[in-house]
């Protein structure tokens, strides 16, 4: 049911947010309508300042050239950092991904955003996603190792195969990221490949080890 | 007066054949099963890491799981997995024929039709695809099969046209008519005709008649395998009226080199269907 629909009275201006809203993901006509009614209420300068930022994340925003990261500029704050270890890519398919590995705190290299995951039941092939820009990035020899941080199911999966086989013949060591149990998670509710994979992946603790078991 | 209905809730058999995000951490998940047909539900916060559902609930895995009915999107909720056909996640070949055969079974299947048959023959052949080092005759035999599950056997014995018993020769093959063309016959009108040679033909009609374990032992050269390729997909792309998206994947996965050359960009690596 189109929002409109649910407000025959609202005025037009009131009718024409909620159907903007309504397009956003995952607001439905319900939240379509608090939204707007909320609007309505704020403070003017609060509502232009909500203007505002939308229009200068359309206006500002681009994709950085290098990484195709979100940026203010051609070159996106990350990649300007020549603190950051320029011999590690890691690899992730949204800028949503780069935010949540920043907030880690333990990654110190730089990033190349895919825009996307190989999707076949979607139409979604390797010719949508930025690898061509990954590629070039990795021929001068610079990068020594990339890290690819796509999602643990099976379409994160199948693209970092096809990426392990794109750019293996360039010699550059390709690691993946971990993949087991999550912390506070229960062994009794896990898949079989996420008990697979914590198995290979087990490690030797500490205490066995300074007890000199091997 | 209206009366409310209670909310039915049962546990099903099925194999997840679609995902995609929804608000925060939900996914919506699409599922083949053998008694309610297609179901679209939402599994809720799937995305999270701490989330029971997401391992089990994640493409081309065959799980058990509770729906509880609604008048839009299902909830689903208790899956456990049956098996994750292991084999296919970790090549990429595999996961790309796996796609286009997950792909048909869902634009086969219809919301609340049963279809037990087809649900028995997606496992049986997903489970094949995962150990065979024949996939391509398992391709056609899923292709094949679910022509004849869908009420599209091919005529594989008569002249479509003529109806006259066919010749042990090289014929033609018509997705329009639904059948092999004798040689000698020109369909009336515009009619696309495919070749179809002879061992083709005996190819086409031993899938007709086989299981998924003796389709594995058949091997085929590479002429009649592109025969075949193109007249089963042909017959699909009719009964649908459109091409199968994962086809494109599957196509370029299987013709570039296993190892793709340094100066090689994704374009270049791309192949073009065999089309109709």
């Amino acid at each position: 049911m189109a929002p409109s629909e649910l407000t025959p009275s609202a005025a037009p201006p009131v009718a024409r947010l909620i159907e903007a809203f309504h397009r956003l993901p995952g607001i439905g006509p319900k939240s379509a309508q608090r939204l707007t009614y909320h609007l309505i209420r704020m403070p003017q300068e609060e509502a232009e300042e909500l203007a505002s930022a939308i229009l200068s994340v359309k206006e500002r925003v681009v994709l950085c050239d290098t990484c195709a990261n979100l940026a203010e500029s051609a070159e996106c704050t990350i990649c300007g950092d020549l603190q950051r270890d320029q011999t590690q890519i890691c690899i992730v398919e949204e800028p949503l991904d780069v935010v949540a590995i920043e907030r880690a705190r333990v990654y110190s290299g730089l990033y190349h955003v895919l825009h996307g995951v190989i999707s076949p039941v979607n139409g979604i092939g390797p010719n949508d996603l930025k690898l061509r820009e990954l590629l070039e990035r990795l021929r001068d020899g610079t990068v020594k190792e990339v890290i690819v941080a796509t999602n643990p199911n099976l379409e994160g999966e199948a693209t970092a195969m096809y990426i392990q086989q794109l750019i293996s013949p360039l010699g550059v060591a390709i690691t993946r990221l971990a993949r087991g149990l999550p912390s506070g998670s229960d062994i009794e509710y896990a898949d079989d490949s996420t008990l697979a994979h914590a198995l290979e992946s087990r490690t030797e603790i500490a205490g066995r080890q300074d007890a000199g078991t091997e | 007066m209206v009366s409310k209905r209670r909310p039915v809730t049962y546990t099903t058999d099925a194999v997840v054949v679609r995902t995609s995000n929804l608000g925060e951490a939900d996914r919506i998940i699409t599922l083949v099963t053998p008694i309610h047909g297609l179901i679209r539900g939402v599994a809720k916060a799937a995305r999270k890491p701490s989330s029971k559902l997401g391992g089990h609930l994640d493409l081309l895995k065959y799980v058990s799981v509770s729906v509880r009915e609604t008048r839009t999107l299902h909830g689903l909720s208790q899956a456990s997995t049956i098996d994750g056909f292991r084999g296919l996640r970790d090549d990429l070949e595999r996961f790309s024929r796996a796609a286009y055969i997950s792909e048909m079974a869902e634009r086969f299947s219809v919301e609340n039709g049963a279809n037990q048959p087809l649900f028995r023959l997606l496992i049986d052949v997903l489970g094949a695809l995962e150990k065979t080092d024949n996939p391509e005759m398992v391709i056609h035999f899923f292709e094949m099969r679910l022509l004849q599950l869908n009420g599209f056997a091919p005529e594989l014995s008569r002249c479509v046209e003529t109806g006259v018993e066919l010749e042990p020769a090289d014929h033609l093959y018509s997705a329009d008519r639904g059948g092999l063309v004798s040689n000698e016959t020109r369909p009336v009108g515009e009619v696309a005709l495919l070749p179809a040679s002879l061992n083709t033909i005996k190819l086409l009609r031993f899938l007709a008649r086989t299981d998924s374990a003796n389709a594995d032992r058949m091997k085929a050269g590479e002429d009649e395998n592109r025969q075949l390729s193109r007249i089963l997909r042909a017959q699909i792309h009719h009964v649908l009226d459109r091409g199968l998206r994962s086809e494109a994947f599957m196509d370029e996965v299987r013709t570039r080199p296993s190892h793709a050359q340094a100066s090689s960009s994704p374009e270049s690596s791309s192949a073009s269907s065999p089309g109709e």
